[in-house]
């Protein structure tokens, strides 16, 4: 009895619409697809609702300028979601790398870039410490150290703004932003793919203690994502800093969000595991792109945007959620 | 005449590929006590599960005193006169006993929106005292109680309603001599206040001797309903199984001396509350089992082996002298496990059959440092069809599967790895005979390649039928040492054990 309780699959023939639906939802292709599909609509819906203004090429470099860093930060985000962990903190870790940035970026522009991987590293670190070795969930763990830095970045910055070296925007240009974008993907995307870090990674998000008993060093590869998504979202504070050129209180405020409402319209299942594909990442950051700007585009106020955002983000999770694992997420 | 209280209708349940009850008609009498057998994954929990509403039913229905029952859990289930003893834990932690035996029916004692908690209170503990349980006190948070009494709490819980229909499932076994005789005690009252009890049990002894008649199911199938007065334990296990019950699945081989090499030593392994100071040796190409009752520390022996207990001290070594403290020590050096727990520690349930064949082997799938999915497939493939695991293609998960497929899955990871030392907890539990047959002949022919094993499981006569050596265990020590021969009997091992 207890061995059979949670694979209930009903296989007659007059199977209910729920059942169906279900049946349908559970196909690998209806989750690879649907997301795209999504886009597409998205695209055509905003394109036509802005009488074409969103896909004027002027519109569209602006659209993937405001991309780089959430796409960046968003692919450390990925490899923590795969495991079924969350990650609130981004927003404040990517504020206090960037106020590193723009310390360091007086000096030399290198030991700003590793200075600020550092920093993302070491509140990585941090974040996956508590994880570990005390053994609490990531969601509690991320809500304080999001609070701890969210205040430290505050104080930080309670007199004036931290500039950077006043030319560095000579590097904000479409053509550095988007090649360091695509060497993070794609460095990302060969770790995923072709070495055990995928597998390993969703073997954890779709049972951990399997994954133990299978010889994965959980633990370890816990924390060394977390140092790792980290060091990422440093690498993304840069992107930051060469966009804005100083870093204000409210810095990445909002981004942990906005990260987990783009992965999840891109088709990551909120709870990781098997399911998971890289393309989410990609997908699910244009798609929230797109969203937003479109509805700034038709002159929405920022309150509304987000309750829209807020409606939309709610629909995806609960046509997404894997019920079977929901209840894991770690 | 006798009068049909419940008739299952052509009951019908499917769990993905696993058609676990067919069209099973089945009358039960009033005033009837009706035992339920047959081999795990037959079908009874499942069909008894549909009847409590717990399942539902994919097609066909069950008839109650005429009319159709339609319920969609234990409450409701209750509320229309059937209940159940379940072979689990059935009462909350949390709750006081009264609370737990008004569980779901709480509305009784509510007025005005406010529960009467004293009312509550003083009629359970009348319906304790009338039960003969005055030692419980119905205030007392459940936790306060073991086990047994928790039991006997469940049998209140489930009887004092005067249920038309009781199915007790599997509870003996974790009852003691008295707890079973005031179970019996209940079961006899309830059929003579002309009620009705389903009872499931794999103690056929006891079956014979405490029902009327006996239902048989076998692979969801009904086979046969005999009077209990009729049968011996011999006729139903052929009934159950299918055919005259032989060895012929197990090993016929004696008296075939095994290397004296040892590959594997325990000394003084102890794990807080588990086993206290075990020592062995595991020699090369030998079975070796490990057997006793559920609860006696067995299980984690395996877990020791593996390195996957905590807290344990003492030592686990290798031939060469290599400490085996972790389980990617275990597996980098060899070693295999197949828990007991299949779904949560022996598998990642919710990924796929290729995922879970190649995990451990990842490391050598690589060519030139570079793991392609299309190696991960064909490795999972060659060895999933190889032990002929029954699946769509390997990238179908491995929660869709019957357990006799996920466990091939296992050893199919397993054979892959080409491990040297296989510990294998339970390894036919819930596993149908075809599958069991299989994994037998696996384990003859990984001793044939001169591998070592090490076998945990429940079933006496498993252990007797496949092993070179058995160890008995009893408390989380050793208790006894038995050497395979022909002349071993069920007895002398139960004797070890209790």
């Amino acid at each position: 009895m207890t061995e059979l309780q949670n694979i209930e699959i009903p296989t007659t023939e007059n199977k209910s619409f729920g059942a169906k639906y279900r049946e349908f939802m559970d196909k690998p292709v209806t989750r690879g697809v649907l997301p795209v599909v999504g886009l597409l609509i998205i695209i055509a819906l905003f394109a036509i609702l802005t009488g074409g203004k969103i896909i004027q090429p002027f519109n569209i470099s602006l659209l993937l300028s405001q991309t780089y860093m959430l796409m960046i930060a968003a692919t450390g985000v990925f490899l923590i979601m795969t495991m079924g962990c969350l990650d609130f903190s981004q927003g404040s870790m990517l504020a206090i790398a960037s106020i590193v940035i723009c310390y360091l970026s007086t000096y030399s522009l290198p030991l700003a870039i590793l200075g600020g991987m550092v920093t993302g590293g070491a509140i990585g670190a941090i974040n996956g410490f508590f994880l570990v070795k005390r053994k609490m969930p990531s969601f509690i763990v991320t809500i304080c150290t999001m609070f701890l830095f969210r205040g430290l970045c505050a104080y930080l910055t309670t007199n004036s703004p931290v500039y950077a070296i006043g030319d560095i925007n000579k590097y904000n240009t479409m053509t550095i932003e988007l090649t360091l974008t695509a060497i993070v993907l794609l460095l990302v995307y060969l770790l995923f793919h072709f070495t055990k870090l995928g597998s390993n990674l969703k073997a954890i998000g779709a049972g951990e203690t399997g994954a133990r008993f299978a010889g994965i060093k959980v633990e370890k590869t816990k924390l060394l994502v977390y140092i790792a998504a980290g060091m990422i979202t440093g690498f993304a504070a840069f992107i930051n800093v060469i966009k804005v050129g100083s870093v204000t209180s409210t810095s990445g405020n909002m981004m942990e969000t906005q990260i987990l409402i783009a992965l999840v319209l891109g088709g990551l299942p909120i709870s990781g595991g098997a399911k998971v594909r890289f393309t989410n990442v990609i997908v699910g950051v244009l798609t929230y792109k797109i969203l937003s700007t479109g509805l700034v585009m038709m002159g929405f106020t920022t309150q509304m945007q987000q309750l829209i955002e807020g409606v939309i983000f709610l629909i995806v999770v609960a046509i997404f959620s894997d019920r079977k694992s929901i209840q894991v997420i770690k | 005449m006798e009068e049909v209280i419940l008739r299952a209708e052509n009951v019908n349940k499917s769990f993905g590929i696993t058609h676990a009850v067919k069209d099973v008609t089945l009358p039960f009498n009033k005033g009837e006590i009706r035992g339920l057998i047959g081999e795990n994954g037959s079908g009874k929990s499942t069909l008894m599960s549909m009847l409590l509403g717990i399942y539902s039913i994919d097609s066909g229905k069950f008839i109650l005193d005429g009319k159709e029952l339609n319920v969609n859990n234990q409450v409701e289930a209750n509320r229309n006169g059937v209940s159940i003893i379940v072979q689990e834990m059935g009462t909350l932690s949390g709750l006081t006993v009264a609370e737990n035996i008004f569980l779901g029916n709480e509305d009784r004692f509510v007025k005005f929106g406010i529960k009467n908690t004293t009312a509550m209170n003083r009629e359970a503990q009348a319906l304790l005292d009338k039960y003969g349980f005055n030692r419980i006190d119905a205030t007392m948070m459940i936790d306060n109680y073991d086990f047994e009494d928790r039991k006997l709490i469940e049998i209140v819980k489930a009887t004092y309603f005067d249920p038309k229909v009781l199915v007790i499932d599997e509870t003996t076994t974790a009852l003691s001599q008295s707890g079973r005789d005031e179970l019996y005690k209940h079961m006899n009252r309830i059929r003579d206040e002309g009620n009705t009890v389903i009872f499931i049990s794999h103690d056929l002894a006891e079956v014979i001797k405490y029902t009327n008649s006996i239902s048989v199911l076998r692979d969801g199938v009904l086979i046969d309903t005999v009077q209990s007065s009729d049968v011996t334990e011999d006729d139903l296990k052929k009934l159950m199984v299918g055919r005259v019950l032989d060895d012929r699945y197990y090993r016929t081989d004696y008296g075939e001396a095994v290397s004296d090499d040892v590959v594997l030593s325990v000394k003084n392994v102890s794990v807080p509350g588990e086993i206290k100071n075990m020592s062995f040796e595991l020699h090369k190409g030998e079975i070796l089992g490990i057997g006793g009752l559920s609860e006696c520390g067995m299980h984690e022996v395996g877990k020791a082996v593996f390195g996957a207990s905590y807290d344990r001290t003492g030592e686990v070594t290798l031939a060469d002298g290599t400490p085996i403290n972790s389980i990617t020590t275990a597996i980098k050096h060899s070693i295999a496990y197949a828990s007991k727990d299949r779904d949560n520690e022996s598998l990642v349930i919710n990924d796929s059959i290729s995922d879970n064949i190649c995990l451990p082997s990842m490391d050598s799938l690589r060519v030139n440092n570079i793991l392609l999915n299309k190696h991960l497939n064909e490795f999972a493939n060659k060895y999933a069809k190889l032990i002929s695991v029954k699946m769509v293609d390997v990238n179908q998960f491995v929660s869709d599967l019957s357990g006799g497929n996920k466990q091939k899955v296992v050893l199919a990871r397993w054979i892959g790895k080409n491990s040297d030392i296989v510990v294998l907890d339970s390894p036919t539990r819930g596993i149908d005979v075809k599958v069991k047959a299989d994994i037998y002949a696996l384990m003859s022919e990984m001793k044939k390649q001169g591998k070592s094993i090490i076998v945990i499981s429940e079933e006496i006569m498993e252990l007797l039928g496949m092993c070179d050596r058995i160890l008995v265990m009893k408390d989380g020590a050793l208790s006894g040492e038995f050497m395979r021969s022909p002349t071993l009997t069920e007895e002398d091992f139960i004797a070890k054990m209790v």
